[in-house]
C-alpha cells in the first residue's frame, strides 16, 4: 500500500474482498449460483472459466457494478452490496481500478488526460493530476506518447494507458476483465507483466478475469467458475 | 438489393424498428415544423391579401387614379375610377377603437342599383343599417350602447363574412349612409370598384395606413423572417437523419464481412434513410394538419389567422414530399463517404482539419464596413444607403455562420487548457475536436438571434426617437379628439378640415364631465393665424397643425397635460411633441385673450379620465356621436401604439422567430446528443462503470451542448447589438435604445426551453451507459 492511503481493513479471514454465496440471474438465466470467493490484500487472483460461466458477472458483483440477488459482498470489512449506487460509484472511483479488454479510453482526450481522469473525477487539481499521469505513463514505458489520442496508439499502447489509468489513483484493488483479450501474445504478456509488477510494488490486489491459461499464469492463485459456482483450481508460486 | 434494404429497414428486428421509429419521429417533427413555418409565411401573405378591400378608393393602388369630385370641397373627396360601375359607391374608411382594439369602420352610400358591394356582405347597407363582423357583433351585444353601440347609427343588418376579414377576431363594421350626407364627409371618396390590391401592392405615401404589410415588409422583412425560421428547422432535419448512424455503420461493416460490396451498402443505407424520411414526411404532414387549428389561433402577427390561411401551396407540398426523402437519401450517401466501412469495422476516412482563423475575416470585414459608414456617414439617397449597408449586414450574417466553428474551437481549447474538472475537460476536448459538428447544431440559431436582436433593438431605438412609446401614466388615459389624428385619412393624402368646427357647445362639455371616471374637458382651439413661438418643444417632429390654444384655467384642471406660465390666460399646446413628458411641460404663453377663444373654432377636445374602460369608452362614444365626421378619438397611449403599429407587428414576428428557433435549436442539440451518445456509448459506459458519477457524465453532455448554445447566443446577440448601435448612429441619428423586457424574457425563456430539451436526453444517458449495458457490449 502506498503512502497517503489508509490501509484497507481486512476481513475476518484476512480477505480484503469477499463474495459469500452470491446468486445473480439475468431474467430467467442464472449467472451465479452461490459463488464464494475472497482475495487477500496484495494478492493476484485469476478467475478463469469458459465463456458464459459467470466469471465476469462475479467480477462485476465484487466491484459493486452489479448487486447480487442473494449473498453478500464484503470489502475492507464492511458490506458493499448493501450500499447505494452513489456510494458504490465513489468506492469504484476511489478504491478500485479497472482494466478492460478495449474501448475504455475517451477518444477525444490525450493519453495523459485519460490517465488523469480518475484523479480529476476525485477533485484533484489539473496540474498535480497530469503530473501523476505522466509519471505513470513513464513507468509503463509510454514516454513521449502523453499527447497522443487513443486513435494514435497501438492496441498494446492503449492498453498500457488504460493500465496507467487503473493504477493512477492508487486503488486497493484492480479489476481486470480480459485485459489482454484484444492484444497479440507479445503485447499481452508485456501488459500482464507491467500490471502484476506495478500491483506488487503498490501492494494492490488484482482480480484478473481471463480464459487464457497463459495470462492466468501471472496470478498467485487461480479459481475457476463453472455453472455459476467457484472452485479453487490451484495455487501457483508468485 | 432494394428488397433486402426494405426488409432490413422494416423487419430487421427490434433494434431496426426502434431506429426506424426514432428517425421517423425526428424527421416527422422537423418536417412538421418546416410545414408550419412555410404555411405561416403563406398565412401572413393571405392575411395581407384580406386587407385589399380596405384600400378601396386609395390613390396608391395601381388600378385607379384620383380625380377631385366636382361636387365636394376641393381636394377632399377625390373620385376613384378604374373599373366598372356606373353608380359609384361613396366610401369612407376610418379607424375606431374599443378597449385598445382597433375597429375598422367603413361608411358607404350607394349612388345607384349597381354600386360596388364590399366582400363579405350580400348588398350595401342602406341608411340606418350596418353590417358587423362576428366579433364586433358579439361585442356590440355584450357592451352597453353608451360605450360602443351609440357610435353606429341604425341597426345590425347582418354579419360580415370571413372573406372580408383579415382575422376571425377582426372588428369591422360597414355602416350605411345617404350619398348626400356621406358625400359631405371629409375624406369620403367615390369608388367605382372595390380594391383587390393588397397593401403590398400599394405604392406612394398614401399607403402608410397601418393596414397589413406593405411591399417593403413583404419583400424584405418576411424573407428574413423565413430565413431565420427555416434554417434552424432544416439543420434539425439534417441532424435527425444522422441519428443511429454509428450503430448503422457497424451493421454495415458486418454486412461487408459477409460479402456485401460498397455499392450495395450505399443502396441499403439510402433505402433505410429514405424509408424513415418518407415516414417522417408523412408524420410531419400529420403534425402540421393536427396543429394547424391551435396554431392559427395564436396571434403571431398581432391577430390570429383563419385556419385555412395556414395553407400549403402545391409547390410547397411537392418540395417537402419529394425533397425530404430525397435529401435523406443523399445525406445517407454523403455520410457514408466520410467513413470507410470495411469488413473489419468502421473507420473515419480522414481526420478533420481544424477550422482556420481566416473564418473570422468576413465577420470582421462586415463590422469594419459598417464602422466605415458610421465614421464617414451614409449616403443621403436611399439606393446609396442600401448599397452601403446591405453588403455589411450580409457579410456580418455570413461571417457569423462562417466564424462559428473557429470561435467554438478557440473557446473550447481555452476551456480545455484551463479546467481541472473532468466533465469540462471531456466536453471541451470533444468540442475542440469537431467544432463544425458542434456548431452545426446551433448555426441556424445564430442567424435567428442576430436578426431578431437587430430587429428588436432597431425598433426600440426608432420608437424612442419617435417618442411613440413614452406616453404613460395619467397622460395616457386622457382622450384626445382631433380630426388630424385620423391616421387613415391623414395617410391617404387627403386634405381634411383643420378643425372640428365651432367651439363645442357647453352641453357637450358638461355631458363629458358627467361621465363617471372623467374629470375635466379641455378644448384645443384652432387659430389660423397662430405663430409658433420659438423652436423649443413645439412641433419638433411633426406638423404644426397639431398646435392650438388652450385656456389656462381649463388646463389647470388637467395637470397631466402640462401647465401654463404663471399669470398666463392662454397658452399654445402641441399634442405631437414626441418623447416629451406632457405633465412636466410648461407651454409657451399665447398673446391671445381668453375671451377671444370662444370666437375660434375647435381643433380638438381633451377629456381627462381615470383610464377605466368604461370611462374612456363612454367619453369616446359621446365625442364620436357629437362629431361623427371627425376621426376616431384616441388616448395618447392608443395613438402611440397606432403610430408604431408596424413596429409592433415586426416585433411580434421577431418574438415568433425567437420562440421557434431556440426550441428548434434545442431539438437539434438533443438529436446531436442522442447521436453522439450512441457514438460514445462504450467509453461513457466504461467511465461510469469505473466510478465516474452519472451527474458528471450528464455535465459532460450538458456542457457539450449548452456551451455552444449559450456561446452562440451571446455572440449573435452581442453582434446584433453592435450592428444595431452602428445602424442607429448612421441611420437614425439616435443613441441605441435597448429593447424592452419582453425581448430579454423571450430570449431567456427560449434558452431555458432549449436547455430543458437538452436535459430531456439525460434519461437516455442513464439508460445507455448503465453497467448492465456496458458488460454486454
Amino acid at each position: 500500500m502506498s503512502a497517503g492511503r489508509q490501509p484497507a481493513v481486512v476481513g475476518q479471514a484476512g480477505a480484503i474482498i469477499e463474495a459469500r454465496g452470491v446468486v445473480k440471474s439475468f431474467g430467467q438465466t442464472p449467472a451465479l449460483r452461490g459463488a464464494t470467493l475472497s482475495a487477500a490484500q496484495g494478492e493476484v487472483l485469476a478467475v478463469m472459466g469458459p465463456s458464459g460461466s459467470g466469471k465476469s458477472t462475479l467480477l462485476h458483483c465484487l466491484a459493486g457494478i452489479l448487486v447480487p440477488d442473494e449473498g453478500e459482498v464484503w470489502f475492507a470489512g464492511s458490506r458493499l452490496d448493501t450500499r447505494s449506487e452513489a456510494e458504490r460509484s465513489v468506492l469504484r472511483r476511489d478504491r478500485f481500478g479497472f482494466v478492460f479488454q478495449s474501448g475504455q479510453l475517451v477518444p477525444e482526450l490525450t493519453a495523459e488526460e485519460n490517465v488523469a481522469l480518475p484523479l480529476l473525477w476525485s477533485g484533484t487539481r489539473r496540474g498535480p493530476a497530469l503530473a501523476r499521469a505522466r509519471a505513470w505513463l513513464g513507468r509503463l514505458g509510454l514516454d513521449g506518447l502523453e499527447r497522443r489520442r487513443s486513435g494514435e496508439l497501438s492496441g498494446g499502447q492503449a492498453q498500457r494507458v488504460a493500465l496507467a489509468r487503473g493504477l493512477v489513483a492508487r486503488p486497493d484493488i484492480i479489476f481486470a476483465d480480459e485485459p489482454t483479450g484484444s492484444l497479440d501474445s507479445v503485447s499481452g504478456e508485456h501488459v500482464m507483466s507491467l500490471l502484476t509488477d506495478a500491483a506488487r510494488q503498490e501492494g494492490t490486489t488484482v482480480i484478473l478475469v481471463t480464459h487464457e491459461a497463459r495470462v492466468a499464469a501471472y496470478a498467485a492463485r487461480r479459481v475457476i467458475v463453472r455453472d455459476g459456482t467457484v472452485t479453487a483450481l490451484d495455487a501457483v508460486a508468485p | 438489393m432494394i428488397g433486402l434494404g426494405l426488409r432490413l429497414a422494416i423487419s430487421g428486428g427490434r433494434e431496426a424498428v426502434i431506429r426506424l421509429v426514432v428517425l421517423t419521429a425526428a424527421v416527422g417533427l422537423g418536417t412538421g415544423l418546416l410545414l408550419i413555418a412555410v404555411s405561416g409565411i403563406n398565412a401572413v401573405n393571405s392575411q395581407n391579401d384580406r386587407y385589399a378591400w380596405f384600400l378601396t378608393g386609395n390613390p396608391g393602388v395601381p388600378s385607379g387614379f384620383v380625380n377631385p369630385h366636382p361636387g365636394s370641397r376641393e381636394g377632399t373627396t377625390p373620385e376613384i375610377s378604374g373599373s366598372t360601375s356606373a353608380y359609384p359607391l361613396w366610401w369612407l374608411l376610418r379607424d375606431d377603437v374599443f378597449d385598445g382594439q382597433v375597429i375598422y369602420r367603413v361608411d358607404v352610400a350607394v349612388t345607384g342599383p349597381s354600386s360596388p358591394v364590399p366582400p363579405g356582405i350580400p348588398r350595401d347597407p342602406g341608411p340606418g343599417q350596418y353590417y358587423a363582423s362576428p366579433a364586433l357583433a358579439a361585442l356590440l351585444k355584450a357592451t352597453p350602447a353608451s360605450e360602443l353601440g351609440d357610435r353606429y347609427p341604425g341597426h345590425l343588418a347582418g354579419t360580415i363574412g370571413g372573406a372580408a376579414l383579415p382575422s376571425p377576431d377582426s372588428l369591422v363594421i360597414i355602416v350605411g349612409d345617404t350619398a348626400a350626407q356621406l358625400g359631405q364627409a371629409p375624406g369620403a371618396v367615390r369608388a367605382t370598384s372595390i380594391s383587390a390590391t393588397p397593401p403590398s401592392g400599394c405604392s406612394g405615401d398614401s399607403c402608410v395606413l397601418g393596414l397589413g404589410i406593405d411591399a417593403k415588409g413583404l419583400d424584405l422583412v418576411l424573407p428574413v423572417v423565413a430565413l431565420a425560421m427555416l434554417v434552424p428547422v432544416l439543420v434539425f432535419i439534417t441532424t435527425a437523419t444522422r441519428l443511429s448512424a454509428a450503430r448503422r455503420e457497424q451493421r454495415f461493416a458486418a454486412m461487408r464481412l459477409t460479402g456485401a460490396v460498397p455499392r450495395q451498402i450505399s443502396v441499403i443505407a439510402a433505402i433505410e434513410s429514405t424509408v424513415a424520411a418518407a415516414g417522417g414526411m408523412a408524420a410531419g404532414f400529420g403534425i402540421f394538419f393536427g396543429l394547424r387549428g391551435p396554431l392559427a389561433a395564436i396571434p403571431f402577427t398581432g391577430e390570429p389567422f383563419f385556419p385555412g390561411d395556414l395553407s400549403l401551396r402545391l409547390p410547397d407540398i411537392l418540395i417537402v414530399a419529394i425533397g425530404v426523402p430525397a435529401a435523406a437519401a443523399v445525406a445517407a450517401r454523403l455520410a457514408l463517404h466520410r467513413v470507410h466501412i470495411s469488413p473489419l469495422g468502421v473507420t473515419r476516412r480522414v481526420t478533420l482539419e481544424p477550422p482556420g482563423a481566416w473564418r473570422v475575416l468576413p465577420l470582421l470585414a462586415g463590422l469594419a464596413e459598417l464602422g466605415f459608414w458610421v465614421m464617414r456617414g451614409v449616403p443621403k439617397a436611399i439606393p446609396g444607403q442600401v448599397q452601403a449597408l446591405l453588403p455589411g449586414f450580409a457579410l456580418v450574417m455570413a461571417g457569423l455562420v462562417l466564424a462559428g466553428p473557429w470561435l467554438t474551437m478557440a473557446g473550447a481549447r481555452i476551456m480545455a487548457l484551463r479546467t481541472s474538472r473532468a466533465p469540462t475537460l471531456i466536453a471541451a476536448r470533444r468540442l475542440a475536436d469537431n467544432p463544425r459538428a458542434a456548431f452545426r447544431a446551433v448555426s441556424g440559431l445564430v442567424l435567428a438571434l442576430f436578426i431578431t436582436t437587430v430587429a428588436a433593438v432597431t425598433i426600440s431605438t426608432q420608437d424612442a426617437k419617435d417618442g411613440t412609446t413614452q406616453v404613460g401614466g395619467a397622460t395616457a388615459s386622457n382622450i384626445l379628439v382631433d380630426m388630424n389624428q385620423g391616421s387613415f385619412t391623414r395617410a391617404a393624402g387627403y386634405e381634411v378640415h383643420p378643425a372640428l368646427g365651432a367651439a363645442p357647445p357647453a352641453t357637450l362639455l358638461a355631458r363629458l364631465r358627467e361621465i363617471h371616471g372623467a374629470g375635466a374637458a379641455l378644448v384645443l382651439y384652432a387659430d389660423p393665424g397662430l405663430t409658433l413661438p420659438g423652436t423649443g418643444k413645439i412641433n419638433r417632429h411633426r406638423e404644426r397643425d397639431q398646435a392650438g390654444l388652450v385656456s389656462c384655467a381649463q388646463l389647470a384642471k388637467i395637470p397631466a397635460l402640462g401647465r401654463c406660465p404663471a399669470g398666463t390666460a392662454v397658452a399654445v399646446v402641441d399634442t405631437n411633441i414626441g418623447d416629451t413628458d406632457l405633465a412636466t411641460t410648461t407651454w409657451p404663453a399665447a398673446h391671445v385673450s381668453a375671451q377671444r377663444l370662444d370666437s375660434l373654432g375647435a381643433l380638438g377636445i381633451f377629456v381627462a379620465t381615470n383610464g377605466s374602460t368604461r370611462a374612456v369608452e363612454q367619453a369616446r362614444t359621446r365625442l364620436e356621436t357629437a362629431y361623427p365626421d371627425a376621426s376616431g378619438p384616441a388616448t395618447f397611449a392608443e395613438a402611440s401604439i397606432h403610430a408604431s403599429w408596424r413596429d409592433v407587428m415586426y416585433r411580434q414576428l421577431a418574438d415568433v422567430v425567437i420562440l421557434v428557433s431556440l426550441p428548434v435549436a434545442g431539438c437539434t442539440l438533443a438529436a446531436s446528443i442522442a447521436a453522439g451518445l450512441a457514438d460514445r456509448k462504450r467509453p461513457f459506459s466504461m467511465m461510469r462503470l469505473a466510478g465516474a458519477p452519472l451527474g458528471g457524465l450528464q455535465r459532460v453532455v450538458a456542457l457539450e451542448s449548452a456551451v455552444p448554445l449559450l456561446a452562440v447566443a451571446a455572440v449573435a446577440i452581442g453582434t446584433g447589438f453592435g450592428v444595431s448601435a452602428m445602424y442607429a448612429t448612421m441611420q437614425l441619428a439616435h443613441p441605441l435604445v435597448a429593447p424592452d423586457a419582453s425581448y430579454y424574457l423571450l430570449t431567456a425563456a427560449g434558452i431555458v426551453v432549449s436547455l430543458g430539451i437538452i436535459a430531456a436526453t439525460f434519461p437516455l444517458l442513464r439508460r445507455i451507459t448503465g453497467p448492465e449495458v456496458a458488460r454486454n457490449e
